[in-house]
């Protein structure tokens, strides 16, 4: 049968067009139930028994959800316990039409096969379709939609035999539509009535969100924020400039300040300064708010305040009038900023946060407030029983709302991750938070996997160049296992020298558009922890086939130089071929085969024929203008059995890393200049753009401080001045100001080179860019290498790859995946690093001065590469004076003035009051100011906290 | 236009059975053939209607769309007529061969309905100068069996009464910014008033007498033909004439209070059968083009 749906739109031109749909309705579609005799399903989904002790249904039945209880309360369909439950088409599209992630949860539910969700085509059904009528409005006819067709299941079960009857439950919170159906004799609960009743479980009612009615008992009708303005309002106050809308980034120091970055026009976008919890009107980071810029009198200056919502005294559930706002005086009319005010939220992105639940005070109390791992996150209150298994554990939770009368946002219990300060807790909160996708592969990107043992074929030799004679090795760090990188060098007959460097041909493996290539897209990179690492593609590539190990068989994509004596490139070309390593090295072993003058093996020929060419490649990139920077890497060396690391230590570079990074570089670089010649609009490329001049302000002046000039004007300019800048006896110097050189700098982001014009990339002085060499790790390089193979003719192509859009869209995924890798790599750091000193208890150290706040100073440990913030204010103690100078900037304490890159002397520890949030402490030993300075402490082995100043 | 050879023999039989006012089919001189309408045929308009004379078969579709008011009418919206003469009517539209027809009856179209007197204009203005709906009005000829004018006329009054145009509110925010919002409610539409829209009614002079409706082998025995718009008040509102002889003006008299009769009479029995129809509701059997 067939119907037509017609409605009007109003298109992006403003126009209005009717639009008309052909509806095919079929009396095919089943019901999906296994006791059902009349429908003539093949397989079924929903169970004959499915028996769950509820004291308000006693007999077996099937739930039934409408949108709003989807929407609400998808952790309550999430668990386990809940099963059997029919979603209906229409319910189904208006959650894919109201939100995307709850959509994607409801997939995966239906998709489990051990929950038995079924999905009833409701709207193709011929006799549970309808039309819209006259006067109704589109919600009221989706709630008829949905009585009607529990009405079908009901008649319908009620068809089968009398011992096995089932019943339909509708689960709706929408009171209207709750008496429709019970006019019409369906069965129907409120959620909460119906998760209460679950007497078996009482678990479940932590998951349940809190609903409107239920907020007005908890909170007082004290209102402490303005109301948020309604979306229409918003938006024509958006039209007409009155409001502007922006993300909302809370400030990590001060959580009585955010910034709200406002994206103007083309480029230029502009941040807005907020202050004030009332200002700040229940944002919370990353929502999408409209915000009100306040007459000019009343914009401030960022305070530069560390400001942290302490703790305990606010484990009370009662509201407190906790308004000390620590707001700078304006400070200079020069410093202040555009400020503003939260009038509205436009989009909320709140997703489900990790943290540590604060009990309560009161005993048998079921309201806790629950503290985010992310500081920007503020508390969110939450009602449980099971407060007491919970304490000590990371939870998480999600967030339901935030009334106007409530300090705190309301949410509720999701799950729990385990105790907290175990270590794998711990790296699940740190991967979770910073959203990297770590679950195993699943069973349908495992099905791409090819079958072992896997060899080389025929076909696959016929189309690659044989390179196995070839003196091929590969050089990385120690315990390295996904090799993705290869060279050679030999003589060539002319007396030139040909170079390759063969990488893994992941694209091999990958094919475009299964599984695992979604799955690799979706992940974007592979993110190394310390100890422990998430891979981008299944192991059995990374650690195996694709693996360029020695002296197995290996694919791989091979770029050939012929370089004369001067390291000039003669010739250039690209090949699919087939390569079988002769070692592996590590960078310390084949440093040692260079320098030592026994060896003559062909490997360590061409390991120092390498070596040479590098070196004159790296002369004449710095002399480009290449920049050299540094910042401050460590290395653990973690215990074997225990996992927890023993010692602690920055890298250290050999001059084989360079080897190693001067050719890949080479071959980016000759990679990206063949892709973009080839594929002018959809060339993935690489790009650094170059940071504004007000970026390098700090440097300059910690520069000044030392009498010196930085010449931030270009590239080479700044790396011939950071080359110059010396002090004598102060040798640590170059690299401190290398690493604030190095914070100066912009992300270094991907890019489709049809979308863009400005290809140049600043750090490495090139004009074009683009990462090829590391395929297996990286999602970036299984694009390029699918470029470049459709370039050289060794692989079709399909219309993603040129389509400029979509490759613009991967490359926002693959920047956001690397930037929160990177986060995730320092957060698993930090956490180790604090671990390390636990273990070591309190140590002395020196270090220097990186930044001078107003009322702390931030020292750099040189030994570890470590950062930590000396306060010089105290709750409990009476402040000392302090004079905060902007300009220079120098902070002076009690007469004594510290400066940027003064040498400081430091007690370190590792300050374990707050379990979430453990920190190292540093506390001033050197120079001794009465007051503030702290003895030093014996380098014990022991814990002594009781030395601890607080 | 189709034309059919007819000899002289046949000629004077048709010339004088007019004379006695009994025509070939046994019409009268003031009778319809047989007429068939139906509305609401596409699905994809805002407005349509069917026509079956005799074999001419015609079919209408209105299409609303936004647009600018002409600038020497700022307050109302106005109409656009197109033809298509398709080869299906006739082979001898193939090619380009029915783009004349095509434009003569496009023409005339404009004449008799794009003005204030016969549709309502000024209801189709959404703000002065700025917004007013414009309606597409395509006319597809499916078969041509003569008197093609009364068979348009008739099947555009008919799609007009069809046309349902989405209800749109302006809203102006304080800036004086004005944004069209558009009703969620698909029921929620505006009707236009057909009323005053005329039917066109052809005379062709046939001897020295003329006939309404006149058939393809009719029209081959007339020089000319007078067409005539009236209103359902009789009101005539707009006279053409086409063919090649000449008409003297008692006979022009004559024809234009015959028309008025004819048209006047043909009014009343057309809407009474809009509006039953559009009673019905949901429950009409479409018919469609299979019917």
């Amino acid at each position: 049968m067939l119907k037509s749906k017609t409605f009007v739109k109003k298109t992006r031109s403003g126009g209005i067009m009717k639009i008309v749909r052909e509806h095919y309705l079929r009396d095919d579609i089943w019901c999906g139930s296994e006791v059902c005799t009349e429908c003539k399903q093949e397989e079924t989904v929903l169970q004959k028994d499915t028996y769950i002790e509820s004291n308000l249904c006693s007999f077996p039945h099937y739930l039934l959800p409408d949108t709003n209880i989807v929407l609400s309360q998808i952790d309550i369909l999430e668990d386990p316990l809940i099963k059997n439950v029919i979603i209906l088409q229409t319910v189904l599209q208006e959650v894919r039409h109201r939100s995307a992630p709850i959509y994607k949860r409801l997939k995966d539910i239906l998709h489990d096969k051990e929950k038995h969700f079924y999905t009833f085509t409701n709207e193709h059904h011929r006799e549970t379709y309808i039309e819209r009528e006259q006067g109704e409005s589109a919600n009221d006819r989706n709630d008829r939609a949905i009585r009607i067709s529990t009405k079908w299941y009901s008649d319908h079960l009620n068809n089968t035999p009398t011992d096995k009857r089932l019943k339909v439950v509708l689960l709706t919170n929408d009171r209207g539509n709750k008496e429709k159906a019970e006019e019409s004799g369906l069965l129907t609960y409120r959620c909460e009535e119906y998760v209460k009743s679950l007497i078996a479980n009482p678990e479940l009612v932590d998951r349940l969100a809190l609903t409107n009615d239920d907020k007005n008992e908890i909170t007082s009708s004290k209102v402490l924020f303005p109301e948020h303005l309604p979306l229409s309002r918003i938006q024509s106050g958006i039209k007409s400039g009155t409001f502007q809308q922006g993300t909302f980034r809370a400030s990590r120091d001060n959580y009585l300040e955010a910034t709200v970055f406002v994206h103007g026009e083309g480029d230029d976008s502009t941040e807005v300064l907020i202050q004030g919890l009332q200002n700040l009107n229940r944002a919370v980071h990353q929502d999408l708010v409209a915000v009100e810029i306040l007459p000019l009198n009343q914009w401030v200056a960022p305070s530069s305040v560390v400001l942290q919502d302490e703790g305990p005294k606010e484990d009370d559930v009662t509201e407190e009038e906790e308004e000390a706002e620590l707001k700078s005086g304006p400070s200079g009319a020069a410093s202040r900023k555009p400020t503003g005010r939260v009038v509205g939220i436009i989009k909320r992105n709140w997703r489900p946060f990790c943290g540590m639940l604060f009990l309560s005070q009161i005993k048998e109390a079921t309201r806790h407030l629950f503290t985010p791992a992310d500081r920007r996150i503020p508390r969110i209150r939450i009602e449980t029983r099971q407060a007491a298994t919970l304490a000590g554990q990371r939870i998480m939770v999600a967030v339901d709302g935030w009334p106007k009368h409530s300090r705190y946002p309301n949410g509720h219990f999701v799950r729990s991750l385990g105790s907290a300060g175990d270590k794998e807790t711990e790296t699940e909160v740190l991967l979770l938070e910073h959203d990297v996708p770590h679950q195993d592969f699943s069973q349908a990107v495992l099905s791409f996997l090819p079958k072992m043992p896997w060899n080389i074929t025929e076909e696959d030799m016929a189309v690659r160049e044989d390179l196995r004679n070839l003196t091929v090795c590969s050089v990385d760090p120690p315990g390295c296992t996904d090799i993705d990188d290869a060279l050679h060098c030999r003589d060539l007959p002319n007396g030139n020298q040909e170079v390759g460097v063969h990488i893994a041909d992941v694209s091999h493996f990958i094919r475009p558009g299964n599984a695992m290539d979604l799955e690799a897209a979706n992940r974007g990179t592979t993110v190394y922890l310390t100890g422990r690492r998430i891979d981008m593609v299944p192991e059995l590539l990374s650690s195996n086939l694709c693996s360029l190990r020695s002296s197995v068989e290996r694919l791989a994509f091979s770029c050939i130089w012929e370089i004369n004596d001067k390291a000039e490139i003669v010739k250039t070309r690209f090949t699919k071929s087939v390569i079988n390593s002769k070692a592996s090295l590590t960078y310390a072993e084949a440093q040692m085969r260079i320098d030592d003058a026994n060896m003559n093996d062909d490997t360590t020929k061409s390991l120092r024929g390498l070596n040479r060419l590098a070196k004159i490649l790296k002369k004449r990139r710095i002399e480009k203008g290449a920049l050299t920077l540094s910042s401050p890497e460590v290395r653990f060396h973690i215990d074997s059995e225990t996992h927890d690391p023993i010692d602690l230590q920055t890298k250290e570079l050999k001059e084989t890393n360079s080897m190693v990074e001067e050719f890949m570089l080479l071959a980016n670089i000759s990679v990206a200049q063949k892709i973009y010649d080839e594929f002018s609009e959809c060339a993935l490329l690489r790009k650094h753009p170059a940071p504004p001049p007000s970026n390098y302000d700090i440097l300059n002046k910690a520069a000044k401080s030392k009498d010196m000039v930085i010449h931030t004007d270009s590239a080479k300019a700044l790396a011939d001045s950071l080359d110059a800048a010396q002090v004598d006896g102060f040798p640590y110097f170059n690299t401190l100001l290398r690493i604030l050189a190095t914070r100066c700098m912009m992300q270094a982001v991907y890019f489709c080179s049809g979308m863009d014009s400005d290809f140049h990339h600043y750090g490495l002085a090139s004009p074009i860019y683009t990462h090829f060499t590391s395929p297996i790790r990286r999602y970036s390089d299984i694009i390029v290498h699918r470029l470049l193979a459709v370039a050289i003719g060794a692989d079709s192509t399909y219309p993603d790859l040129m389509d400029k859009h979509k490759q613009s869209a991967l490359c926002n995924n693959l920047n956001y995946r690397h930037k929160m890798a990177q986060y995730a790599q320092r957060a698993s750091v930090a956490y180790h690093t604090q671990l390390f000193f636990k273990s070591r208890g309190i140590l002395n150290e020196e270090g220097f001065i990186l930044f001078v706040r107003k009322n702390a100073i931030i020292v750099l440990i040189p030994k570890f590469g470590l950062e930590g913030t000396v306060f010089f204010e105290n709750k409990d103690k009476p402040s000392p004076k302090l004079i905060f100078n902007e300009e220079a900037p120098s902070l002076t304490v009690e007469g004594h003035s510290f400066n940027m890159f003064d040498k400081v002397k430091v007690t370190i520890s590792l300050d374990a009051s707050n379990v979430q949030h453990q920190k190292i402490r540093m506390s001033l030993v050197e120079p001794v100011i009465s007051g503030v300075s702290v003895a030093p402490s014996e380098p014990e082995p022991e814990v002594k906290r009781a030395k601890l100043d607080r | 236009m189709a034309t059919v050879q007819v000899s002289e023999a046949e000629k004077v039989y048709i010339l004088h059975g007019v004379r006695d006012d009994l025509r070939v089919d046994g019409r009268g001189c003031e009778d319809y053939r047989h007429m068939e309408i139906e509305t609401d045929m596409v699905s994809n308009t805002d407005g349509s209607a069917k026509v079956t004379l005799g074999h001419t078969d015609v079919l209408v579709g209105v299409k609303a769309e936004m647009g600018k008011p002409r600038p020497m009418v700022p307050d109302e919206g106005y109409l656009e007529f197109f033809v298509d003469c398709s080869a299906n009517a006739t082979p001898e539209f193939e090619g380009r061969g029915g783009d004349e027809l095509g434009m003569e009856l496009s023409n005339t179209l404009y004449k008799v309905f794009n003005n204030r007197y016969s549709v309502d204009l000024k209801s189709l203005c959404i703000s002065r100068g700025e917004h007013c709906w414009v309606l597409y009005v395509d006319v597809l000829l499916l078969q041509c069996d003569g008197n093609l004018f009364d068979a348009i006329s008739v099947a555009i009054k008919a799609a007009l009464f069809n046309t349902k145009i989405p209800k749109v509110h302006i809203s102006e925010d304080e800036e004086g910014g004005k944004e069209i919002e558009l009703s969620d409610d698909p029921y929620d539409c505006m009707r236009l008033n057909v009323e005053n829209v005329p039917c066109i009614v052809t005379l062709c002079k046939v001897g020295h007498r003329h006939v309404v409706d006149a058939t393809l082998q009719e029209k081959a025995c007339s020089v000319a033909s007078l067409i005539i718009s009236v209103t359902h008040k009789g009101t005539v509102t707009c006279v053409r004439k086409v063919g090649g002889g000449s008409l003297d003006p008692e006979s022009i008299f004559e024809m234009t209070e015959t028309g008025k009769r004819v048209g006047k009479a043909l009014h009343a029995p057309l809407m009474e059968l809009l509006q039953e129809e559009e009673s019905l509701g949901k429950k009409r059997q479409k018919v469609g083009f299979l019917g």
